[in-house]
């Protein structure tokens, strides 16, 4: 049964359709990401939902009643802001208890929940300071905070760790979860980082140009992706044209073997294969033959750049043992298994490898 | 280091330097001079000195009156530039181009014209046969004259000095952080409570500038009282004037303009340590 829902919801600015006919069903509980580039109409969906715009088109329907035209004030959803907009004049403890002040909850009771709040992000220390006084992270930790605090049916969070730096906002993805999962609040995350919407998300629904374009568990976004645009957003990925076989596609001479193979023999066609699905092989060995060009360390792995007849590949290596399987200028064999491959048909040109 | 170095600060601030004494400085130390010479009617300016200029006016109930007046009329202007000036800012602010800049214009087109042209305008409406008297009697309520009353100057006093609110509070305003409201509003804030509990604290600042500013310029205003309030009603500006240009009691003009100069002074001071501590209360 669907909690939150959207009914091909539109929002129109002038001539320019920011956020095209989006469909969506999330159920109670659930943690939703609402991933695409910038500019796609991601925010604008969120400020729909919470009812910070106004939709030109469709409605919005919580807990089986319809909130489409109702005011923000009266939704009584919880708002996690891409600048956090604390109060700068009230302490942390003042900032979480405005939600409950404005819902005329008793001083006691206030306080109690107040200190819960605090507790859950882990900012009990904190209550009497002022915002302009704690990092970043503890400022998105009140946010949360404020926003929980008044037990909202949906948490809407708007980019909530694009301002945070890169070791932050590693970890806090996992206190998000974490909180999240403690409250078991429904929860819609807006996120450029795909990296972000796998990992915490139960479910990741894409964006392009303002349309939704998939939207699956993550794994399934990542293995199966919807469009040719998905495959190089998400992650890395080799796109190689050629002309498509009945396994596989036929490329500068070159046979490549896959079995998802959906287009038509003799047309035109990409097959994309993930860089971590590939092996290096002894050079003689494999589908394809090439010359490490470049390789970089990147901790947990390495890639490799190797030049090929059908242009460069990008090859991860996992660095589970510290060895070693080829050194730059070495020639090598790539191979994999044909079940990772995918064949799509060539819509339009695309750059080959996207990262 | 060198000598060369430690006079080259000096050296450059000379020309202001000069500027401040010849045209701040030594004016107020003369006046100062001249508040304490003796008068005679017959004679004029003596050479003795005494504190009688001071203890005469202090002692005048005419002239208290005008200190009140005056006093009065610029709380009232403030006042009224705060009711008027602070929505209106606000509401500047969430307008978009090109009607911002179209009312930015406007607020600031009295600043644009003449107090003369300006003055006289107001006479043509506020007075007896004036469009707002004629008005009035069309009504059938008799004709109506503000002109040459304590309202005429607070109106016209309230219409220029409307910038000198709504600039540093439009300017405060615009420093906030524009998901403030929205965030108020989620968590549960009607519009009014929104802007009362969270922008309002964080504009006094720019609020209490500009009141300082127009509470200055009004009570030292001298065209528009001069203008608008007619013969009788007189403020401390245009009474040191009579003083000067009608009676030529030059010392007792002076002793005048000192007692108003310092209250000013102490008013604003005390106003300037209030803002100072809001100040460091509310940015830390
Ligand atoms: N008030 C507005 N007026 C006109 N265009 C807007 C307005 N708000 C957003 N847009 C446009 O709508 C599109 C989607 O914006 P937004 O939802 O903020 O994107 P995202 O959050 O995905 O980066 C953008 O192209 C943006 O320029
Ligand atoms: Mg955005």
């Amino acid at each position: 049964m669907s909690f939150l829902t959207l009914n091909s919801l539109s929002k129109t600015y002038g001539n320019f359709t920011a956020v095209d006919a989006v469909n969506l069903e999330v159920s109670k509980g659930e943690f939703v990401s609402l991933l695409g580039p910038s500019g796609c109409g991601k925010t604008t969906t969120l400020q729909m939902i919470a009812g910070l715009a106004e939709p030109s088109a469709g409605s919005v329907m919580l807990d089986g009643r319809e909130i489409t035209r109702e005011k923000p004030n009266r939704r009584g959803l919880g708002i996690v802001f891409q600048t956090y907009a604390l109060f700068p004049h009230m302490t942390v403890a003042q900032n979480v208890s405005f939600g409950l002040e404005m819902r005329k909850v008793g001083r006691a009771e206030r306080d109690r929940r107040v200190a819960e709040a605090l507790a859950l992000v882990k900012l009990d220390q904190f209550a009497d300071r002022y915002p302009r006084q704690l990092s970043g992270g503890q400022r998105q930790r009140v946010a949360i905070a404020r926003a929980l605090v008044i037990e909202p049916p949906v948490l809407l969070l708007d980019e909530p760790l694009s301002n945070l730096d890169a070791k932050l906002r590693e970890e806090m993805q996992f206190e998000l979860r974490r909180i999240q999962q403690t409250v078991g609040t429904t929860t819609i995350m807006v996120t450029h980082d795909q990296g972000e919407a796998l990992s915490i998300s139960d479910r990741v629904v894409v964006m392009e140009h303002g349309k939704m374009t998939q939207a699956d568990v993550p794994a399934a976004v990542y293995d199966h992706p919807a469009t040719e645009f998905i495959s190089s957003f998400i992650g890395k990925m080799n796109n190689i044209p050629g002309i498509a076989l009945k396994l596989g596609i036929h490329a500068s001479g070159v046979i490549l073997p896959a079995t998802d193979c959906p287009a038509t023999e003799g047309e035109p066609a990409i097959l994309s294969l993930r860089p971590e699905r590939i092996t290096i092989v002894p050079a003689g060995q494999g589908h394809l033959h090439g010359v490490v060009s470049a390789r970089f360390f990147f901790g947990s792995h390495w890639l490799f750049n190797v030049d090929t007849a059908v242009g460069q590949i990008i090859v991860s290596w996992p660095n589970t043992d510290g060895s070693l399987p080829a050194s730059q200028g070495q020639p090598v064999g790539l191979s994999w298994s044909p079940e990772s491959a995918r064949v799509s048909a060539r819509t339009r040109e695309t750059s080959r490898i996207d990262a | 280091m060198t000598a060369q170095t430690s006079s080259t600060p000096w050296f450059l601030s000379f020309p202001g330097l000069i500027f401040f004494l010849g045209m701040v400085v030594l004016p107020l130390t003369l006046t100062a001079v001249l508040s304490f010479h003796a008068y005679d009617f017959n004679i004029g300016v003596l050479d003795s000195y005494t504190l009688s200029n001071y203890t005469t006016v202090l002692s005048d109930p005419y002239f208290l009156s005008i200190f009140l007046r005056t006093l009065r009329i610029a709380l009232i202007t403030t006042v009224l530039c705060i009711v008027i000036g602070v929505p209106e800012a606000y509401i500047l602010s969430r307008m978009w181009n090109p009607w911002r800049s179209i009312f930015l214009l406007v607020i600031i087109g009295p600043l644009l014209v003449s107090v003369v042209v300006r003055s006289f305008g107001w006479s043509m409406l506020l007075g007896s046969t004036g469009l707002i008297s004629k008005a009035s009697i069309m009504l059938g309520l008799g004709p109506v004259r503000i002109l040459y009353s304590e309202a005429a100057i607070v109106i016209a006093l309230v219409h220029v000095m409307l910038p000198f609110m709504i600039i540093p509070v439009w300017t405060a305003i615009q420093k906030l952080d524009p998901g403030l409201e929205p965030a108020a509003w989620s968590l549960g804030a009607s519009r009014f409570t929104a802007v009362r509990r969270i922008i309002l604290p964080q504009i006094s600042l720019g609020v209490l500038s500009g009141s300082l500013i127009v509470f200055g310029l009004s009570a030292s205003s001298f065209a528009i009282p001069g203008l608008l309030g007619g013969r009788r009603l007189k403020m401390a500006a245009t009474v040191v004037y009579d003083e000067y240009m009608h009676e030529l009691n030059w010392p007792l003009g002076a002793a005048i303009a000192f007692i108003v100069l310092v209250a000013n002074l102490l008013i604003m001071l005390a106003y300037n340590r209030m803002i100072e501590a809001k100040a460091r209360k509310v940015l830390g």
